[in-house]
């Protein structure tokens, strides 16, 4: 049972100190298992990409305690962190968050080259077949700023999940998609994690996502319901 | 692999806002360029000077002066008791005027290893008469090669040559004023008069300029052997003993070294120029507090830059972080990029400043015997330079580079 919990959180409180200090997280407490497709729902405000970004480890300011994969990460260094976001943790943005002056394909490459395990050529390839399944042949060598919203999202998508990561986090990841993408985002999800043992966690507003997951959490103000 | 994939992340920064490096690197090589330009025309202007005050001054001299040895026996036998004694219409008594064996103080100053160039010298007050013509002057019995050694006087003549003194047993060169006041030219006769009242005729072999008017207008050369006869003195007889050192700023330890085998008065040109040391050290202070403004304000434009570009950045950088980058890589990106910034900076600056200070070269200033405005490289100006170009932007890229590797990434994602 121990083995195929893939992120656990015990307890966690967090709180906003601008304008004024606001409680956003009141003691929230779950497991997420391996291999599973959770989703987190609730109204703006509730909390959730709060939560999000706690688990992402991108945030450190918070009580409580956070593991993935066994590994205590609550109290890690900025370094120690980042390196595991770069083996562990694929995330997708609300806003795609690319780097404008690089190429879509240089993009999804740069956190593999970054962790440095695969050759330059194989990570070359493992992209190209990526971004190829999120159906963006022919726009790998543009720059990122040249790229529509909703292509720039794919390629965001294939760049968290570029060093096939343990846990893929995504805040709204198809909010800019048409439905056509964003149920091809969902079925890849949903193979990622029923194949490869990957997990997902999203936050998003779209009830049709969120029926479409494992398991679904709802959040109302800083707790789950 | 990471290092590398940090590099060609830098690199893409570089180029992709061509025009924003370019700015970059314009900050820097104003820096370097304006520092290597103003202190080499600083130092050619010190030079400029130096050379000026030193074509007749050498850094030591050594005379004879009996002031100092005040010769009371009356004085000293009653100072204590309690004769009274009135002593009136007291002179002085005769005393040897000069250095009267020359030879050995010169062998002891040319075997110091400090020693450059050593010169003996007759100087004395005269009149200088041609026709009705009488004007007061000084006259200076020199050996011709030493002489040149420390002044190098015979650059300055202008009529005839230095070496004519050598062949013409009773050739004089005159300054270029003093012949003109006199109304003499090449071959015509002179005739000096002595205080002691010894008047001698001697042929007119050279005219100098020099660039100091009072030298021009009063001066005038003999050999050496020549002068000790209008003087009536012995033939290892000198009134003073010019003395260089390889190191001019040095004479006290080189005094302090001979002092005790010399038996006169040893003076440097410190002591005897207060002003022209007053005038160095204001001119040294003036370069400092140049250098340090350009390096000031070069130093802030270059911080401001980096800075620019680094927040500019900065929402790259939180996505960076995002995705597994560390903040040394960060530190490692900006620094790339603070590193070819300074050196493309550097490189250009060093070049501009040496076109500049060239430029000047072709300013004409025609006063005290230059013709352009003057212009010294020196070694170390460029060195300090493009030391300080890189290290200024190193610096100014660090700081800001640093807080960037410290930001957390989700402050920025949040929005």
């Amino acid at each position: 049972m121990e083995k195929t919990t893939s992120l656990e959180i015990r307890n966690l409180i967090k709180y906003f100190h601008e304008p004024e200090t606001f409680q956003v997280l009141k003691g929230v407490s779950f497991t997420v298992k391996k291999g599973e497709f959770l989703s987190i729902v609730g109204k703006s405000g509730s909390g959730k990409s709060t939560l999000l970004y706690v688990l992402s480890t991108m945030d450190t300011d918070y009580e409580g305690s956070l593991h993935i994969n066994g590994d205590v990460l609550t109290g890690k260094t900025q370094n120690q962190l980042a390196a595991f976001r770069n083996e562990h943790i694929g995330f997708v943005f609300q806003f795609h968050y690319l780097l404008p002056e690089f190429s879509a394909l240089q993009n999804v490459m740069l956190p593999a080259l970054k962790l440095g395990k695969l050759s330059k050529e194989e990570i070359e390839h493992k992209a190209y077949e990526s971004l190829r399944l999120l159906d963006l042949e022919g726009q790998e060598l543009k720059n990122a700023n040249r790229l529509s919203g909703g292509q720039q999202q794919r390629v965001a998508i294939a760049r968290a999940l570029i060093n096939n990561p343990s846990v893929i986090m995504g805040d709204e990841p198809t909010g800019n998609l048409d439905s056509k993408n964003s149920r091809a985002v969902q079925e890849i999800f949903k193979q990622l994690a029923q194949e490869h043992g990957q997990t997902i966690i999203c936050v998003t507003h779209d009830p049709d996502f969120a029926n479409n997951t494992d398991r679904i959490i709802e959040m109302q103000d800083g707790l789950i319901v | 692999m990471a290092k590398s994939t940090n590099i060609q992340i830098a690199k893409v920064h570089l180029t992709s806002k061509i025009w924003q490096t370019f700015v970059a690197v314009l900050g820097v090589t104003f820096g370097v360029s304006m520092y290597i330009f103003m202190n080499s025309f600083m130092n050619g202007v010190n030079k400029t000077q130096d050379d000026l005050a030193f074509s007749a001054l050498s850094h030591i001299r050594i005379y004879n002066q009996d002031n100092n040895r005040a010769y009371n026996p009356i004085e000293s036998q009653f100072d204590q008791s309690n004769t009274v004694f009135n002593i009136l219409n007291r002179k002085n008594m005769q005393y040897t005027t000069g250095i009267k064996s020359s030879t050995s103080i010169f062998s002891t100053i040319k075997k110091q290893n400090d020693a450059v160039a050593v010169a003996r010298q007759v100087n004395s007050s005269v009149f200088f008469r041609s026709g009705s013509k009488k004007v007061n002057g000084i006259i200076s019995g020199i050996e011709l090669k030493s002489e040149d050694e420390l002044f190098n006087t015979s650059a300055t003549i202008i009529q005839g040559e230095w070496n004519n003194l050598l062949t013409y047993k009773t050739g004089i060169i005159l300054g270029k004023l003093l012949a003109e006041k006199l109304g003499l030219q090449i071959n015509n006769s002179v005739n000096v008069l002595t205080s002691d009242g010894v008047s001698k005729n001697y042929m007119v072999v050279g005219v100098f300029e020099s660039n100091l008017k009072t030298m021009d207008e009063t001066k005038a050369y003999l050999n050496i052997t020549a002068a000790r006869q209008l003087a009536g003195e012995n033939s290892d007889y000198a009134s003073d003993i010019m003395v260089n050192i390889k190191d001019r700023d040095n004479t006290a330890s080189f005094i302090q070294k001979i002092a005790p085998m010399i038996p006169y008065q040893i003076e440097s040109w410190q002591e005897a120029n207060e002003q022209l040391v007053a005038g160095s050290e204001l001119r040294n202070i003036i370069a400092v507090a140049v250098s340090l403004t350009i390096l000031l304000v070069a130093g802030f434009g270059i911080y401001n830059i980096m800075n620019m570009t680094i927040n500019e950045k900065i929402k790259e950088i939180a996505i960076l972080k995002a995705t597994g980058f560390s903040g040394n890589d960060i530190m490692t990106i900006f620094l790339t990029q603070a590193t070819v910034i300074g050196l493309l900076g550097a490189i250009v600056g060093v070049i501009m400043g040496y076109g500049m200070s060239l430029l000047i070269t072709l300013v004409p200033f025609t006063i005290a015997g230059l013709e352009t405005l003057p212009v010294f490289f020196r070694a170390e100006d460029f060195l300090l330079a493009v030391v300080f170009g890189i290290l200024t932007t190193l610096i100014a890229g660090y700081l800001p580079s640093r807080k960037a590797s410290k930001i957390d990434p989700v402050i920025i994602i949040r929005g």
